[in-house]
């Protein structure tokens, strides 16, 4: 923030925009979700689509779950590959798109520092969390009940 | 606290019409879908991990009451994304600014073209499931 002095002698406040060249971080995170939105649209609108319309909740079991990734010990197709390679990007993008849209609206109602930083903080340690365990879990496959 | 109640009190008397509720309902969908995802996310790594919790978890999620959740969450997901695709759309082309009625009018169309009949088929087998005949 700056202050200036305004023709009737008043200090005026002004702020730094945030999506300017100069703040490469709130610009970057601007481009992020926008590309990630639109990837996300197509991702996220089919997983729905193939989970809830095609299969039906009543129909989902440990079983098919370990139909598409492929089990643990077995060797990967194709299939397993694409769905696990699918599930990855959409976990990735899908978390951090969350996060960034989440650090938005607390910072739109919290306005002390310290604890922006402590409920981001702890939030972002929730998504990295959730992320490693994600992948990690899609790596090595489901297991067979 | 004092600015969520003053943001809920004010917005209320801003009668900004609908680009207000967009990004009112943009928003809210936002954290629903964040919320929902985090639970989500933890329970489907337990396929790997846990395979007997991911079982008992699918089990609890064939309940009534997920039934009703995952209609919200339907219709969160389709809201987000058609209004999140609007307002990139927007600002890819701002000379459609012109027009915000007609855009969110398009928004809301689109939105219910995708979710009408999602939420009849959901609601449909659900009814089916817990009411239908044996």
């Amino acid at each position: 923030m700056t202050t200036q002095s305004a023709p009737s002698g008043k200090t005026v406040r002004t702020v730094k925009p945030l999506a300017l060249g100069r703040n490469r971080f709130e610009r970057a995170a601007w481009m992020f979700m926008r590309y990630s939105g639109l990837v996300l649209i197509f991702l996220a609108l089919s997983h729905f689509w193939i989970q809830h319309i095609l299969i039906g909740t009543q129909a989902l079991s440990q079983a098919q779950t370990v139909a598409f990734w492929g089990a643990q010990g077995n060797p990967i197709t194709i299939g397993n590959l694409i769905f696990r390679l699918y599930y990855a990007v959409m976990l990735v993008l899908a978390m951090v798109h969350g996060l960034n849209g989440t650090r938005q609206v607390v910072g739109d109602y919290v306005h002390g520092k310290q604890i922006f930083m402590l409920i981001m903080g702890a939030l972002t340690l929730v998504v990295g969390f959730l992320i490693v365990f994600g992948l990690f879990g899609l790596l090595i496959g489901a297991k067979a009940n | 606290m004092s600015t969520l109640v003053t943001t809920i009190t004010d917005g209320l008397r801003y009668k900004g019409k609908q680009g207000q509720w967009a990004w009112v309902f943009h928003r809210v969908s936002g954290l629903g879908i964040m919320f929902f995802l985090v639970l989500h996310v933890f329970g489907m790594s337990l396929a790997s991990f846990n395979p007997a919790a991911h079982e008992q978890m699918l089990e609890l999620y064939k309940q009534p009451i997920f039934a009703i959740g995952e209609l919200f969450l339907a219709a969160c997901l389709v809201y987000h994304a058609i209004n999140g695709a609007r307002i990139a759309l927007l600002e890819l082309k701002p000379e459609w600014w012109a027009n915000p009625a007609k855009a969110m009018r398009w928004s809301i169309i689109l939105t219910l073209i995708f979710l009408a009949p999602t939420l009849l088929i959901m609601a449909g087998r659900s009814i089916q499931h817990f009411f239908g005949a044996p």
